[in-house]
């Protein structure tokens, strides 16, 4: 991030949060899909869903994130590359694709009632800050071994 | 083909004639005045380092080359053979093994193992030292065949591809040694299109030079010395190779096809159109017929995996100091490719422990009143949608008192529980680290390690079993599927959701009702003609609290070997044939869910694992 002059990534909403994750593990956005619950697993994990013949996990970023889920959101789902698998974050709305000069991401930065530990960045956009996540350290919990 | 996929293809051909120089003198170390396993193995010697000097790597061919001379020593009648210069060839074999594997690495072999080579050299020629290292050398600089010296055009596109289908062409035509320079400098971008090798072909140089144009783009053709040689027939069956992965995407997409299949059906019968429903069936007839010939198609013989073990066994023998007649059954039993890949090992550990812990030295069998040699026998057979695998020994067997009394020690049954059955046995024996092993051994290594092939076989969707009679003689069976890919599914449903189990373990379905329930030992149980079968709740498994289960509810009756349980469900809800899809499970997933699929409405739905209900 330091080495490049620009920052891209997409910015999502979970329920009242602004966040991110850097474009370069988004692997695409699909629409809300029917999701079969796995028993016995992290609350957060949402199910199973079917993308295109293959068996995909996800994830339920409301829950994970600890943010009400507004009723009149869809749930789209964020498809990540995490720790070398794929994996589904369902969140509120997609909002951008946003191209951020370095200058607009504070590395280290934090946000008041944000989990520092998930925190990657924080950047701002237009005087609004939103948070970069630190997608690896949010998902591997939910993931096994 | 590309250098790697030759590369692919040197190591499968180079492993099948490793395989047969075991067979062969193997076969050779029993009847030592046998003339055909000679032959053999040094046609397979002879192919052997043939590929290896074309595709050069030069330090197999060289040890290919010499025992190439011992046998020939041999077979001429020069040298007779005794144990010591078997034990040689063995060894020989076994450093082109390494060779081919380490080429097959993409690392480069290891150094020719020149004590080896020398014994061999001095073995050739009667054991005089000296002269035999001379001829190789005359071989190295002048072997059969004739120099053939190819130059591409400077400007014609794709040189490395056209000299590698050069290559091939005088490889259709005969026996190609020599390469120079090595196939991968071909690719190199610094490749200026010439390369030489040698040919030992009966055909004419017309007929050469017919081929080797006939790739385009080729400048020149020269031969040196041509001394025609006759080449031996290559074998060609009706048969071709294709790439694992080329059959496994195949597999991938008949499975979709399935499914679509079964989506179309379901969709067709809910029209109600008589015209869609008949070509709905048409079409699944058709999908099932493509579907069982591309499973066909990966089936191999268990014996790939067989062949092996007698080269194992006989060496095991010799190290621990027993007699074994070592017999296979059903070596042309098929399996799945995918499942034959995982049961080699968990079948090597159980052979090692019949050499081991099974069977006996000579000595303590003569005591026992045996013949000192003992029998270990690998046997495969179909059973239903199954094969069964059994490793049977006439050793020792299990010391049922040992394993009881470390059992009750370590509360794993009543200490009132004075027998164990085979099945309390083996589960005794699976648990992670148990041994009872008095000593440690280089082979089988500490303990038992039944865990180990237990798990394996698991994973496998597969059973482990074991039959046990002391001084008798210990018998694994290993149950496993014939394929991996598709199972037939018995579709289940608590509440909204879909659980499948596969058939293969279900006995048959009954209803469940407060009536026929009884309690053993303050566990629910449901009788089913005079027996009771202790019930397992699919609601509980899953946390389903929507609180309205039906009151009358199917049970699944699951059965491997003699366990049984009931699974009480909410309803059935059909047969299926379902794809096992795989996925990255969630931590914390249980272990009774063996996988996923996809359902005919393309919803998923997770596969329950009989085994680890019982």
């Amino acid at each position: 991030m330091a080495d490049s002059p620009t920052f891209h990534a997409v910015v999502f909403r979970v329920g009242d949060l602004i966040c991110a994750a850097p474009a370069g593990i988004v692997r695409e956005i699909l629409p809300p899909l029917p999701a079969t619950r796995i028993p016995g697993v992290p609350g957060a994990v949402e199910g199973l869903v079917n993308l295109r013949g293959i068996l995909l996990t996800v994830v339920d970023a409301h829950r994970l994130l600890d943010r009400p889920r507004r009723e009149t959101d869809e749930g789209p789902i964020v498809v990540l590359d995490v720790a070398g698998r794929q994996c589904g974050l369902l969140v509120g709305e997609v909002k951008d694709f946003v191209e951020l000069p370095s200058a607009a991401v504070a590395p280290r930065g934090q946000l008041p009632g944000v989990d520092p530990r998930i925190v990657q960045a924080v950047g701002n956009r237009g005087g609004e800050h939103f948070v970069i996540l630190d997608i690896e350290a949010l998902l591997a919990p939910m993931l096994g071994s | 083909m590309d250098h790697a996929g030759y590369a692919a293809l040197f190591l499968t051909e180079s492993r099948e004639h490793l395989r047969a120089c075991n067979q062969a003198l193997l076969a050779w170390e029993q009847d030592p005045a046998a003339v055909e396993p000679v032959d053999a193995l040094f046609r397979a010697i002879h192919t052997i380092k043939g590929m290896a000097a074309t595709m050069g790597h030069d330090a197999i061919a060289r040890v290919a080359h010499s025992a190439e001379n011992l046998l020939d020593a041999l077979r001429t009648g020069r040298v007779t053979v005794t144990p010591g210069l078997l034990q040689l060839l063995f060894g020989a074999v076994d450093q082109l093994a390494n060779g081919v594997e380490a080429a097959g690495a993409g690392t480069v072999p290891a150094a020719h193992d020149g004590e080896l080579l020398a014994a061999l050299d001095r073995a050739a020629d009667g054991g005089a030292v000296g002269a035999a290292t001379a001829e190789y050398a005359v071989h190295q600089i002048l072997p059969a065949g004739r120099a053939v010296s190819v130059a591409i055009r400077a400007d014609a596109q794709m040189r490395g591809g056209r000299a590698m289908l050069a290559l091939r062409r005088a490889g259709s035509l005969g026996t190609v040694t020599a390469l120079r320079p090595a196939a991968a400098a071909f690719e190199r971008e610094d490749f200026d299109g010439r390369f030489t090798f040698r040919l030992e072909s009966p055909a004419p140089n017309e007929e050469v030079v017919a081929a080797l144009v006939s790739v385009g783009d080729i400048a020149a053709v020269t031969f040196e010395d041509a001394v025609p040689e006759r080449a031996e027939p290559a074998a060609r069956g009706r048969q071709i190779r294709v790439d694992l992965r080329r059959l496994d995407a195949m597999m991938k997409q008949v499975g979709e096809l399935v499914v679509a299949r079964n989506r179309l059906v379901d969709l067709a019968i809910r029209r109600g159109d008589p015209e869609l429903e008949a070509t709905a069936e048409r079409i699944a007839r058709l999908v099932g017929g493509l579907q069982s010939e591309v499973i066909q198609a990966r089936m191999t013989p268990v014996g790939e995996v067989f062949d092996r073990f007698p080269r194992l066994v006989r060496d095991l023998g010799r190290d621990l100091g027993k007699q074994v007649r070592f017999e296979m059954e059903g070596e042309d039993i098929e399996l799945d490719r995918a499942v034959l890949d995982e049961i080699g090992d968990p079948l090597l550990h159980l052979i090692r422990n019949a050499m081991d812990h099974g069977l006996e030295t000579p000595e303590v069998r003569i005591a026992a009143g045996k013949a000192p040699q003992g029998r270990l026998l690998l046997s495969a057979s179909r059973e239903r949608n199954s094969v069964a695998i059994r490793v049977s020994d006439d050793g020792r067997g299990i010391d049922r008192s040992a394993i009881l009394a470390r059992a009750r020690r370590d509360g794993m049954v009543d200490a009132g529980t004075d027998t164990l059955t085979d099945d309390q046995l083996l589960r005794v024996l699976a648990r992670p680290g148990f041994s009872t092993a008095r000593t440690v051994s280089g082979v089988s290594g500490r303990g038992v390690g039944v865990d180990v092939v237990a798990t394996r076989v698991r994973a496998l969707g597969g059973t482990l079993a074991i039959q046990t009679a002391e001084g008798k003689g210990t018998t694994f069976v290993v149950h496993v599927p014939l394929t991996l890919a598709i199972v037939r599914a018995l579709l289940t449903s608590i509440g909204s959701e879909r659980y499948a189990v596969p058939l293969a373990y279900v006995a048959e379905t009954v209803e469940f009702d407060a009536r026929s329930v009884t309690a053993v030992r303050d566990r629910e149980a449901l009788v089913v003609r005079d027996r009771a079968i202790p019930t397992v709740h699919l609601r509980d498994l899953v946390s389903m609290n929507d609180g309205t289960a039906p009151k009358y509810r199917p049970s699944v009756i699951l059965e491997i070997g003699e366990r049984r349980a009931a699974l009480v469900v909410d309803a059935l809800l059909g047969q299926q044939d379902i794809v096992v899809e795989p996925f990255d499970a969630p931590r914390g997933m249980p272990s009774f869910f063996g996988g996923a699929t996809i359902l005919a409405d393309g919803a998923p739905a997770l596969i329950l694992d009989a085994a680890a209900l019982l």
